[in-house]
């Protein structure tokens, strides 16, 4: 049944992110494992996610769970992605002290860290694949110049991520129609 | 006494957090600053100590950052009831929100000038997350051994069919087995 793919689906994505960006390879893994969503669908709602209130995860479960299966299947996949929430997190409220101190925990930690790092180095380089494909030498010179434009903006010139994207639009529009 | 202050909470942290819901941009630190500001500065109910803990607890435990650092303090202000509050709190208005842009989507994607205006939002995606990367860098990746454990990570990523979800497992196992052996190296 749908319902339950897709929260088992999120829950399992849940299980395995921490925090923020490190959600993204697993998302991405997960929706095109399942036919939920194509490469370039994941790379828009990445940006309507930085450019809509709320965690990325939520922002996520939302989008894939209405698209594929309406108003339940939205509540289903965020309920999915909540589950460690609910139950690792509401564990560690009670017993806080002794979280907070847990070596097993920290040493975990350790490993999974980088291991976050490299796979969101593998999904920037797999998203580059199709979000700079085009017709002029298999790529696209506009998209090329626009993200050299807003790794510049955001990178040197410290704008925010919000301000980036709406410069990106803009770009696009102007550079697309040639 | 203390069980009837927390009864009177579990609805002001509610429509508390409805409201941060509203306006969480940017990832986990927006939420950090706003609990700070409110209950920190204004209320005084926990102290700076505390959110700290609050975030660096939110932050270890899988999940989303957000609503876990949102549960931590919602338990702490008053139990249980404070908890489901503030996670439902803070979840809600994005879902709300996301629903009504996902219908959007759906109805103007296909549309030329949104097409080309999203192209130019994509080809800005991978600079967002290079620059997210970046900083993480500087924090997660100590030492050779955690450099190598992410080399390993991005091309067991890129090259084999292991699924994420794995890899993080095996990164658990290897942050175990190293900082085991590290103690044991340190002892002799």
């Amino acid at each position: 049944m749908i319902y339950i793919e897709l929260f088992v689906s999120f829950l399992l994505i849940g299980f395995t992110s921490f925090g923020g960006m490190s959600m993204i390879p697993l998302i991405n893994a997960e929706m095109l494992s399942h036919g939920w969503m194509t490469a370039t669908e994941v790379s828009d709602i990445v940006a309507i996610a930085e450019m809509t209130p709320g965690p990325l995860g939520i922002n996520c479960a939302t989008f894939a769970g209405a698209r594929v299966a309406g108003i339940p299947g939205a509540l289903c996949a965020s309920l999915g992605v909540l589950a460690p929430t609910l139950t690792l997190c509401m564990l560690a409220a009670v017993f806080l002290n002794k979280f907070k101190e847990s070596r097993l925990l920290q040493n975990a930690l350790y490993g999974i860290r980088p291991v976050c790092i490299g796979m969101i180095a593998a999904v920037i380089i797999q998203l580059s694949l199709t979000n700079y494909a085009g017709s002029l030498f298999g790529v696209s010179w506009q998209a090329i110049l626009i993200g050299l434009a807003s790794f510049a903006v955001l990178y040197f010139g410290k704008w925010s991520v919000s301000k980036t994207i709406l410069l990106s639009a803009g770009l696009g529009l102007i550079l697309g129609g040639l | 006494m203390r069980k009837k202050a927390e009864k009177g909470r579990v609805l002001s942290i509610f429509l508390t957090f409805l409201k941060f819901g509203c306006f969480t941009f940017g990832g986990g630190w927006s939420i950090v600053s706003q609990i700070q500001k409110e209950y920190v500065e204004d209320k005084h109910w926990i102290t700076d100590e505390e959110l700290l803990d609050f975030t660096s607890v939110g932050r270890s435990v899988p999940g989303l950052m957000i609503s876990n650092a949102s549960v931590l303090f919602g338990y702490h202000a008053a139990g249980f009831g404070g908890a489901l509050a503030a996670l439902a709190g803070i979840c809600l208005p994005p879902i709300v929100i996301m629903y009504g842009v996902t219908f959007v989507y759906n109805l103007v994607h296909d549309n030329l000038y949104i097409a080309r205006a999203m192209m130019g939002v994509r080809a800005a995606v991978v600079p967002i997350i290079l620059c997210a990367l970046l900083k993480l860098t500087k924090s997660a990746l100590k030492d050779w051994l955690c450099w190598l454990v992410a080399l390993g990570a991005a091309a067991l990523s890129l090259f084999t069919g292991l699924s994420n979800i794995l890899i993080v497992v095996l990164g658990a196992a290897a942050g175990l087995l190293a900082m085991e052996v590290k103690t044991r190296h340190d002892l002799h």
